[in-house]
Parts: structure tokens; C-alpha cells; sequence
């Protein structure tokens, strides 16, 4: 069965046309055509398919795309402003932070999501707000310095 | 000039990867993101039986459902025979083992075996199909590990077999896929006059890689038959060869396109899902793309790393130098035979100088996926017995643990377990360097719960094979780089900066590609800890040979000889006629119409950059859980020269994270009837960001004889050490030797019961 979802991708206000039984995943991935939001599990156990939904992070593989009717969501491709980096993307590649790259943009959405309730986090709240997402080449080390790195040039420029 | 001459000034430096930004972006494309017009859904049908004849198999229901475009089962494929072997690998490959595991024919051998695939216009329709397929099996008895796989009246899961390598006369372990045995001196004797002899036995639980991109490809064949492949794979050649062969086509008319690989470590060599993509795009006429679940990547659409029973007696004199190791490895092969045990036996007492060895090898089959690779293959599970055989030595003998490896440190020119003399190796330098770091020699603070710190050695051969680059310049004298490998590890940016110093540029004036397998040279797999060390041998190569085609050029403009030229900086100059130069941008426009200019690079054979390293592990046991804490971890690690030490680190940190999670939790756990009870990221469980410190990396640099920048294999050794290094730490921590793994707080706690009796 098909249905009319209207929602807000990065703040731009679309109408999708989807199968009843698509995730929100499948929407931005096969119906948008926006692959930056990865697949892994589909279990909700890996976050590398996470979003911000209405500002807070999810995976979009456990949303059906028809419960995103009316509300906003914010996709890895919506984190750089104008082709400048947010920076956590910024920090992220200069501390080695990325390395295959496949768990990258949960691990961005999560990280802006901490930073946007908590603006200084300690090592341990960037620890337990990336514990969702599964990273299997780094060892966190170098994404946790990214985070601590980007929350401290905030506070700088605030 | 060569580059040794002169200090490195791009070489050895931290810098960001030079595809980071497509990464953080989420830019980045993996086969998974691409579409094709008219784009089919592919999907495997798997058998919910761990070994079972097929009867029958009848996909015409499937067929005829609306939307199905075609369906195939091993009868779509050319029958391989056992010991069809390809150039693939060190020592070739048998094609027949990656066409069972691609397909099953006439039997399943594992739970999760592909049966047959489907491809429909769109997944719901594929998925549906896969259910319409009907297959009749006439089921076998499971063998489900090594114990019961070895027993006298064990099934035989290919009784068509000969295992390799038995003495003659001598009756192989049932279900035995081979035998290697390493021996020199006499071992019984050494080990009977010791005056002190440790025994280790431990058994290994199957573990997974764990990449977090599920195995995926895109295949599309043209009118002409002309196939290209868009895949992730650690090796765009040896993929296009293995879907050659197994598909009965010229490799000549298959293109690999290698894009994003999110994660391999090893589980990425062998084909899985890339010849029944083809196969089908053939029938249908259509793009097909197959993604795999995460239930078909660990539930038998993949190939694990190896469960392991392995015993080590090691026996020593009063002074705790080693006499004697008597090791005997015993790996699950999984359905089909032929896992190599001779790098795991040397891997485990390679770090000692020992004139008395005997180390035998086994593969066994079961009916579990068949192993592949992963990450030092076999290293941490004979790590795991040996270190922790060394560890009790040195508590028996009441001799410090970094002291007593000291003691029997392998050096350059020691005998190696096969009897070669070493190559350089730094392992005494990085035991100093232990003794002298915090890690080490500051003591351990005492906690609530008891604390433990251990010490363990690892080592690893890694390979060499062939690599391939070529060099072209643009338009504005820039060079523009090609390589025949895929980038697994941050290749294109240590590439890049190999370039970058051999043209005397900054890095961002190279552009580095991965290429294609039209149009890239012939490159081995990513993989072995080969890529750096070997490419950037190639890429040196083809740097010169562009620089000296280059010269001629220039000094036709300088109106000299090449020999007259210097070159430093982008910039060619005449030495002995008061400075005229010439740059890269205005020689390229000037010349730019006379012809291109290629530089080419081949390594081959180049020498082994052999892998050792020592483990530091802090860590705390509460007795009442078995819950085990890393507190602290320290690797240090020998890596020749670090091309860019962020690069670097990352693999080591990579490594010990994987090294931990196999240590302390992650380990397949079956049932009799070949179940997998945990095929989930929540039931098999990879280490989170709350499960870790941060991992600290103390790197070394031993420079490679005869190797350019003298870069050693990297990223392979650092999981070999790890579950050792906890296993010692638990047993300071608590006094239980821990002989399974991974340590569970289940099996921690009932060690630690055990001992309390």
C-alpha cells in the first residue's frame, strides 16, 4: 500500500510518495536518494543509520517512514551548512576520527545532537552519547577526541 | 638524490586523510548507494540447516510471481572441481572453496549456505521470492566444533577429502582438512630435562570481523556481455578473477570498480555475494544490486575468524630462558578445509629465540560458515596460549615478566621458528622502551576491586606479493597517481604523501586514485599488512620513473643534459649554468601536447616487514560479576617507519578494540543443530565507546632493510597480543588462569569460583 508522507528533510518541506511498510531509512536512502545515512543492521543496534528526528537522534531504521508525516529530520547531508563543515565534521577529520567511514555520519548526528543539549561535555558524556553508535575501526579514541576538540572551538567562538 | 639522503618533509607526518571530507559528509560511496536505471533487487535463499543434502530445488513458484526477473541456483554456474587452483594469494588459491561458498551444490554445509538468489524489481518482491523457492533436503548430522568433529564416529562432512600433510602411515583426525608441523631439535627431551614446564590449553570461540558494511554489490552486463562490477572488496583483482572463474567468463571481459569499503579485516577477500549478482544481471538484463542483512552476514553469509583449540607446553632452564615450546594448533575451518596454521604456529613462538620446537598444525571442519580471514588470522587465539604459558613460567619462576621475554627476545639474525635467520626486527628495543614507560614501570594503583596489569608479546609475518602504480602528470605539472589496490587503511593519503616527498610537493598537490581493474596494473589483495609497505614501494618507483621522463623534457627546454639538472621542490634547474630552472606547472604547459608522460611502478617480492609488538593491560575484576574493566592499554608497536603516525594509530587502536571485544565478549555461540544463537549486534557484542578507554600507542621505528622509507607491516600484530595481555592481567588481578575465550563475566566468575572451591 502506498501513502503521501509530508515532512521536512534539512529544512527543506517535501511530499514522498512510499510503500506503507518503508522505514524512514528507506526513504531517505532509495526514495531521496540521500545514501549518506548508512545501513548496517536495520536492528537498531549499530547507529549507523542514525537522524535527528525533530532534533532528536534516532535510527532510522526503527521509523516507518509514515511516522515521519509533519516533522523535521536532519540527515547527514544536512549537517554542513553551505559546504562548511560543522565542527564536528572539522575536528573529526583532522583527529582521524573517520577511518572506513560506514559508521561516520551516525557518529556525526549523535555527536551535533550531544553538542546542541550540552555544550561541554565531559569525556564520559561523549563516551555514553556515541555508545549507540558502533565503530569498528577506530577504537573511540580519536572520534572522542574529535567531539571534546569541536566542543571546545564552540565554546571559543561563543 | 634519493629520498634517504634528505630529511622526509610530507613522510611521517600527522596528517588528516585526504578523503576525510567525503567521509564526513556521508559523501562517500559505497556499493550500497549506487543506483543504476532500472536497478533490480537481488537476494540469496539460505538453508536453515547446518548440513543437509538438497533433493531438489523448484523455483517456479518464485517465477511466477509478478515482479521476479530471475532466479539461480548452483546448476546457473559452471561446476569447479577441488584443487582448480587460481593465481590468488601467496601460494595460489582453490577456486572450488570460494564456488561452495558462494553457492551450495548438492549439499548445504552450514547454516546460512546459500541455496539460491532471486533478482525482482524491488526488494519486497525479492524477498518475497527467496520464500517461494522451494527446496527439498535430506538432512545430515551436524558436527558443530573441533571435539566433536574429531571423534571416532564423528559424521564426515567431505569424505572425498585428503588432508595434506600426514605422515604416512598415520590416520588423520576424522573431518581433518590438512597438517603442517614445524620441528627442529628435540623437543621431548628439552622438554622432559626443563626445570620448569608450563602448559596452556584454551579453546578459541569463533569470532566475526565485524565490519559494519554489510557485504553489498552492484553488477550490470552490456549487450556485448561485458560485465561491470561495482564492489567492496579488499581486492579489486583477485574479485574479478575468483567471479571469472566461477562464472566461466574471460577475466578480460569483467571490470571490478572497487568503491568504499566500510570495514573488512580479512572477511572481504573471498566472494560472496559479487558472481550471483552477475549471474543474475546475465539472466535479467537489468543492474542488480545485493545487499546483504546483518542476520546473513552472521548467520553464514560470511566467513568468521577461526575457533581454535590450541595446547602449548613451554619448558625453561632456572634462569628462565626458554628450551623448549611444544604447540599444538587446532583451527576450525568451518564447512570447507584449508585454513593455514603455519603463520599461526610461528605467529606463537616466533618472539623467542628456542632451539628445541615442534609445533603441529590442524584445520578441522564443522558445519559452521567457512573461516576466512581476519585480522593476523589465528595470531591472537595461539597468543592467547602461548603468552599467557609464558606468563605462568615467569610467576613459577618468580622472574619479572618483561624480564623473562627479555631474556628470550628474538633479535635480527636469530633463528625464526623455520629456520631462517630473522630480518631486522626491533623487539628488545620496544621491550626497553616498556621498562621505561609509566605503562610499565609505574606500579598499579589499587582499587575497590582487584586489580591485575599484564604483559604480552605479538608477532607477525604478513606477506609482500605485487602492487601496482602509475603516475601521470596534469596539465598543471601535478601528479596524479593510480594505484591497482583498494584503500582499507588510509591508503590514498599515504600514498599521496608518498608522492608528495618523491616530487618534492606538498600533499595536496597530489591526486591519488584507486583505480579500476581496467585501468589500474595488477595489484594482491589488501590485506597481509602488505599494502603500505609494497605501494609505496610502487608508488616510489613511478614517482622517478615520471621524474626522469620529465628531466629529458626539461632539459630540452633548458637546452642541457638531463645529467646537468637538479631537481628539488617542483622545479628542475641547471646546475652548472647559473641557476636556469624550469617548474612542473610551466614545463607540463609547455609540453603538454608532446605526449604523455606515465610513470610506472611494480613491486614484487619486496622483503617482509615482519610485525612485533608488546601489551600493556590495566584492568580491574569484580569477582561477584566476572565483570572484567579495561582500565588502562598500552601498545607499543615496531612499525619500521610510520608513513603518517594518525594513520597509524588508527589501526593500532582499531586493532586492540577488536583485540578486546574478542577477548571479553564477542564469541558465536551455536547450538547442536548448527543454530547461531547470537546473529545480532545486540547478542554478539562488539565493544561500544563505553567499553574502551582510550587505547595509547608508543610506536617504534626498526626501518626495513631494502624497502623504500624501510615501512614495516602495520596493522595486523596489534590484535595479536590482546586477549593474552588480558588473560595475564586477569590472573595478577584475581590468581584464575583463564583458558576460554572470550573471558565472559559468565566464565570469569565461575574461574574464580573454581578456584574458591
Amino acid at each position: 500500500m502506498k501513502s503521501i508522507v509530508a515532512l521536512q528533510v534539512n529544512g527543506e518541506p517535501l511530499e514522498a510518495l512510499v510503500d506503507t511498510r518503508d522505514t524512514l531509512l528507506a526513504l531517505l536512502r532509495d526514495g531521496l536518494q540521500m545514501t549518506g545515512t548508512k545501513e548496517g543492521c536495520s536492528n537498531g543496534n549499530c547507529g549507523s543509520c542514525t537522524v535527528l528526528l525533530d532534533g532528536q537522534p534516532v535510527c532510522a531504521c526503527l521509523v516507518l517512514a509514515v511516522e515521519a508525516q509533519g516533522r523535521g529530520v536532519t540527515t547527514i547531508e544536512g549537517v554542513a551548512t553551505n559546504n562548511k563543515l560543522h565542527p564536528v565534521q572539522q575536528a573529526l577529520m583532522e583527529t582521524g576520527g573517520a577511518q572506513c567511514g560506514f559508521c561516520t555520519p551516525g557518529v556525526v548526528l549523535s555527536a551535533v545532537a550531544l553538542l546542541e543539549r550540552n555544550a561541554h561535555p565531559t569525556e564520559q558524556d561523549i563516551r555514553y552519547a556515541i555508545a549507540g553508535n558502533i565503530c569498528r575501526c577506530t577504537g573511540y579514541g580519536k572520534i572522542v577526541e574529535a567531539v571534546k576538540l569541536a566542543s571546545d572551538r564552540q565554546e571559543i567562538r561563543s | 638524490m634519493t629520498a634517504s639522503e634528505t630529511p622526509l618533509k610530507v613522510i611521517g607526518k600527522r596528517l588528516p586523510r585526504v578523503d576525510a571530507g567525503e567521509r564526513v559528509t556521508g559523501r562517500a560511496v559505497y556499493p550500497a548507494d549506487l543506483t543504476r536505471a532500472r536497478l533490480a533487487a537481488g537476494r540469496i535463499k539460505r538453508s536453515p540447516h547446518a548440513h543437509a543434502r538438497i533433493v531438489r530445488i523448484d523455483a517456479s513458484k518464485a517465477l511466477a510471481l509478478p515482479g521476479v526477473l530471475a532466479a539461480v541456483t548452483a546448476a546457473d554456474f559452471p561446476v569447479i572441481a577441488p584443487g582448480t587452483i587460481i593465481p590468488f594469494g601467496e601460494t595460489g588459491s582453490d577456486a572450488w572453496i570460494s564456488a561452495v561458498t558462494v553457492m551450495a551444490r548438492d549439499r548445504v554445509l552450514w547454516r546460512g549456505h546459500p541455496v539460491a538468489a532471486v533478482a525482482a524489481v524491488d526488494a519486497y518482491t525479492a524477498a518475497k521470492a527467496i520464500e517461494l523457492i522451494d527446496v527439498e533436503y535430506e538432512l545430515l548430522p551436524p558436527v558443530m566444533d573441533i571435539v566433536a568433529a574429531t571423534a571416532a564416529d564423528a559424521p564426515v562432512i567431505h569424505s572425498e577429502h585428503k588432508p595434506k600433510g600426514f605422515d604416512a602411515g598415520a590416520t588423520a583426525p576424522r573431518n581433518a582438512g590438512g597438517r603442517t608441523l614445524i620441528e627442529r631439535g628435540t623437543t621431548a627431551t628439552a622438554l622432559a630435562s626443563a626445570k620448569m614446564v608450563t602448559e596452556m590449553n584454551v579453546v578459541v570461540d569463533t569470532a566475526h570481523q565485524g565490519y559494519i558494511e554489510p557485504h553489498a554489490c552492484v553488477a550490470e552486463a552490456d549487450a556485448t556481455g561485458f560485465v561491470t562490477l561495482w564492489a567492496s572488496t579488499q581486492g579489486a583483482f583477485t574479485t574479478e578473477i575468483q567471479t571469472a572463474v566461477l562464472l566461466g567468463l574471460p577475466q578480460s571481459q569483467i571490470k571490478v570498480i572497487p568503491l568504499e569499503l566500510g570495514g573488512a579485516f580479512g572477511g572481504k577477500i573471498t566472494v560472496h555475494v559479487e558472481p550471483i549478482a552477475v549471474k543474475l544481471a546475465q539472466l535479467c538484463g537489468r543492474a542488480v544490486k545485493i545487499v546483504t542483512t546483518r542476520e546473513e552476514v552472521l548467520g553464514g553469509g560470511s566467513g568468521p575468524g577461526a575457533a581454535a583449540r590450541i595446547g602449548v607446553r613451554v619448558g625453561a632452564d632456572g634462569d628462565g630462558r626458554i628450551t623448549a615450546i611444544d604447540g599444538h594448533y587446532v583451527l576450525d575451518t568451518g564447512g570447507l578445509p584449508g585454513t593455514p596454521t603455519t603463520l599461526v604456529m610461528q605467529a606463537s613462538a616466533a618472539p623467542y629465540q628456542c632451539a628445541n620446537l615442534r609445533l603441529e598444525g590442524l584445520d578441522i571442519m564443522t558445519n559452521k560458515p567457512r573461516t576466512e580471514a581476519y585480522r593476523g588470522p589465528g595470531g591472537i587465539q595461539a597468543a592467547f596460549a602461548m603468552e599467557q604459558a609464558v606468563d605462568e613460567l615467569a610467576l613459577k619462576l618468580k622472574i619479572d615478566p618483561l624480564e623473562m621475554r627479555r631474556r628470550n627476545a628474538a633479535v635480527t639474525g636469530s633463528t625464526m621458528p623455520i629456520g631462517t635467520p630473522f630480518p631486522s626486527i626491533g623487539l628488545t628495543t620496544i621491550i626497553d622502551r616498556v621498562a621505561a614507560h609509566p605503562s610499565w614501570s609505574e606500579p598499579l594503583k589499587p582499587g575497590k576491586l582487584p586489580r591485575g596489569r599484564g604483559l604480552s608479546l605479538g608477532y607477525w609475518r604478513g606477506t609482500s606479493m605485487t602492487s601496482a602504480a602509475h603516475v601521470t602528470m596534469s596539465g598543471d605539472g601535478r601528479p596524479m597517481v593510480v594505484m591497482g589496490a583498494v584503500d582499507i587503511s588510509g591508503t590514498r593519503t599515504t600514498m599521496a604523501q608518498v608522492a608528495a616527498e618523491e616530487f618534492g610537493l606538498s600533499i595536496d598537490d597530489v591526486h591519488v586514485e584507486t583505480g579500476d581493474t581496467k585501468n589500474a596494473g595488477y595489484t594482491d589483495v589488501s590485506a597481509g599488512s602488505r599494502v603500505g609497505r609494497t605501494m609505496a614501494a610502487a608508488v616510489s618507483e613511478a614517482c622517478r620513473d615520471a621524474l626522469a621522463q620529465l628531466a629529458q623534457r626539461a632539459a630540452e627546454k633548458l637546452q642541457c643534459t638531463a645529467a646537468d639538472l637538479t631537481y628539488a621542490a617542483g622545479a628542475f634547474r641547471v646546475a652548472s649554468k647559473g641557476g636556469a630552472a624550469i617548474n612542473l606547472h610551466d614545463l607540463m604547459r609547455a609540453t603538454l601536447t608532446e605526449g604523455a608522460i606515465i610513470g610506472r611502478g611494480v613491486s614484487t617480492k619486496l622483503p617482509l616487514g615482519v610485525e612485533v609488538a608488546a601489551h600493556v593491560c590495566d584492568l580491574e575484576v569484580d569477582p561477584e560479576t566476572g565483570h572484567v574493566t579495561i582500565l588502562r592499554y598500552t601498545a607499543f608497536q615496531d612499525v619500521g617507519r610510520a608513513l603518517n603516525p594518525a594513520a597509524v594509530e588508527g589501526q593500532i587502536e582499531g586493532s586492540v578494540a577488536q583485540g578486546l571485544g574478542w577477548a571479553l565478549t564477542e564469541g558465536f555461540v551455536y547450538a547442536a543443530d548448527g543454530r547461531l544463537l547470537n546473529a545480532s549486534l545486540l547478542d554478539y557484542r562488539m565493544p561500544t565507546a563505553l567499553d574502551l578507554p582510550t587505547i595509547d600507542c608508543v610506536l617504534l621505528e626498526t626501518p626495513v632493510p631494502g624497502v623504500p622509507y624501510g615501512v614495516r607491516g602495520v596493522a595486523e600484530v596489534p590484535i595479536v597480543p590482546v586477549a593474552a595481555a588480558v588473560g595475564n592481567a586477569i590472573r595478577r588481578a584475581v590468581g584464575v588462569r583463564m583458558t576460554e575465550m572470550p573471558m565472559t563475566p559468565e566464565r570469569v566468575r565461575a574461574a574464580i569460583r573454581k578456584q574458591s572451591g
